[in-house]
């Protein structure tokens, strides 16, 4: 097996060419911009509500997402740009009297940040910031998940705004929602294993970049990234080449983890598209325990499998590949360019010329 | 299926660790099988890697036949000369990584086993220098490449087993 875990370290974890994204620079933009969105929130708020003569509402936030749990990455040029999650959480119940439909919360706050940037736009799980930066007109993003607090909810439960404008009344929806249950969830087999849960993040960030590099940006092509973070859930086991010294092995986690998904693809019913096919499931170990994958059609399943399979290959190669220079050739295709390469001259040990000597052979 | 593409051979050490003659490598050293009823003994000398590490090594240049080295139906004679200068250009280029690994030529049999001047050649080669490492010494035959390996100040050769 070549050794290329100095390679997977460095495609994670370079300052400058690796992809995962650091809590300082880049982040402390985004979190700049994120305590911008929430003052602006607080601040203009009353005012809209009023001028609609409704109560006034006081939002309460939590981080979210993929920032919240440390496994973000930085995002491909030319793709979607960089993230930061948010939830705004509202004390107004999801149905009974003075009930907000999920669209008109979203439009308040919406309102409330009119003239912020030059872009914002509701999207169906979200309501999203956009920012300019060096001439790119969506370089970034902050998006607001809008929710009606368990406080205000006799289950007791979060729920999330989901609709974009045109939707009609049945179209939108308040959908139970628990990030922090399903963070709880992800990582609490980790508690007391931190090599563990340092290899299940850099397996994710790994997987996610894979899917940037392999799928097209556009629509629904690709795997949500979430649904790789089941799959990791479900799939993952920690890996090292010397369990003692816990060195670790993440050529050989990633194996794992493609052989587990890959075993998962079966002929099953998909049930929002009322569909038999061949898929894989990400399903959410927390409320509302749905499929994440559930909005792919079985063309774009049957892609993603093919590309998982490629991946195997890639990974199976770099496995048997006694070269370490070949082995990340191979890597680099199914990762893509921040993926280095050694020059062969950094992948052996010093040595003598050695001396020619003439002699016969027969 | 289709005729496989020419792909790399690998052999197993009995340490652990593999060495690898990548496809293009094997080609050259393959143009010379003695097919030909009248083609003559053909060889020269490997060089590569010892992948850091690892037990593995690399092979990633042979030198083929050149003036001065005598090819005849049975016998191949090198003239250390040209191929001393060839293996010290590639040891420059590589950044002192590039280095002798062992000798190879062809024989024109099935299936090749080493001749009696061939150990006794690999014998003094492995009694004139001190070497750390193994070196290896590859027989192309017409049907198949067979590869032994010794350790320096010892005279037993290990056959290796081919990786499927």
């Amino acid at each position: 097996m070549a050794n290329v875990q100095t390679q997977f370290d460095t495609f994670h974890s370079d300052k400058k060419t690796g992809i995962r994204l650091g809590r300082f620079k880049k982040e402390k933009q985004l979190r700049d911009k994120r305590n911008v969105i929430r003052r602006r929130l607080k601040a203009n708020l009353p005012g809209v509500f009023a001028k609609y003569g409704e109560p006034n509402l006081v939002p309460k936030f939590k981080d979210q997402g993929s920032y919240k749990m440390n496994t973000g990455i930085k995002p491909l040029a030319g793709g979607s740009g960089y993230d930061i999650d948010q939830g705004v959480y509202f004390e107004t119940p999801k149905d009974g009297e003075g009930a907000y439909s999920p669209l008109t919360l979203k439009k308040r706050v919406e309102e409330a940040l009119n003239g912020l940037t030059d872009t914002i736009r509701i999207r169906r799980p979200c309501v999203t910031v956009f920012y300019k930066e060096n001439g790119v007109e969506e370089a970034y993003h902050v998006d607001l998940a809008i929710y009606s607090a368990r406080g205000s909810n006799s289950d007791g439960k979060d729920y999330l705004a989901v609709g974009r404008v045109g939707d009609s009344l049945s179209e939108q929806e308040w959908k139970v929602s628990d990030p922090a249950g399903l963070q709880h969830e992800l990582f609490r087999r980790f508690e007391d294993d931190t090599h563990g849960r340092q290899q299940f993040r850099r397996i994710m960030r790994f997987m996610k970049r894979w899917k940037d590099v392999n799928f097209s940006s556009a629509g629904n092509g690709a795997p949500r990234g979430i649904g790789l973070t089941l799959n990791a859930h479900y799939g993952f086991t920690p890996t090292y080449s010397d369990w003692l010294n816990r060195t670790r092995d993440d050529l050989g986690a990633l194996r794992k983890l493609v052989d587990d998904m890959l075993s998962r693809f079966s002929h099953q019913y998909r049930e929002k598209r009322q569909e038999w096919g061949r898929c894989l499931i990400a399903k959410l170990p927390v409320e509302p325990v749905s499929d994440v994958y559930e909005n792919m059609t079985l063309v774009q399943m049957t892609s993603f499998e093919t590309k998982l399979k490629d991946l195997k290959a890639a990974l199976d190669a770099a496995h048997e590949e006694s070269d370490p220079h070949e082995a990340c050739k191979g890597l680099q295709k199914v990762f893509g360019s921040d993926f280095p390469v050694p020059a062969k001259s950094d992948t052996a040990r010093k040595a003598a010329a050695g001396a020619a000597s003439s002699g016969l052979s027969g | 299926m289709n005729e496989p593409e020419q792909q790399d051979l690998v052999f197993y050490r009995s340490g652990g660790g593999r060495v690898k003659v990548p496809a293009a490598v094997l080609s050259v050293m393959q143009s010379y099988a003695q097919h030909d009823p009248v083609a003559t003994e053909a060889g020269g000398v490997m060089m590569g890697r010892y992948i850091a590490s690892s037990n593995d090594v690399v092979i990633d240049v042979v030198t083929e036949p050149m003036p001065g080295d005598r090819r005849t139906r049975y016998s191949f004679y090198r003239d250390k000369r040209r191929h001393q200068a060839a293996m010290d250009a590639a040891w420059e280029a590589s950044g002192h990584t590039c280095t002798y690994l062992g000798e190879w030529h062809t024989h024109p049999e099935e299936r090749p086993t080493p001749s009696e001047i061939d150990i006794k050649g690999w014998n003094r080669r492995l009694c004139q220098d001190q070497f750390d490492e193994e070196l290896f010494f590859l027989i192309i035959g017409t049907h198949e490449p067979r590869m032994w390996a010794a350790k320096s100040a010892t005279t037993t050769w290990e056959p290796l087993k081919i990786k499927k």
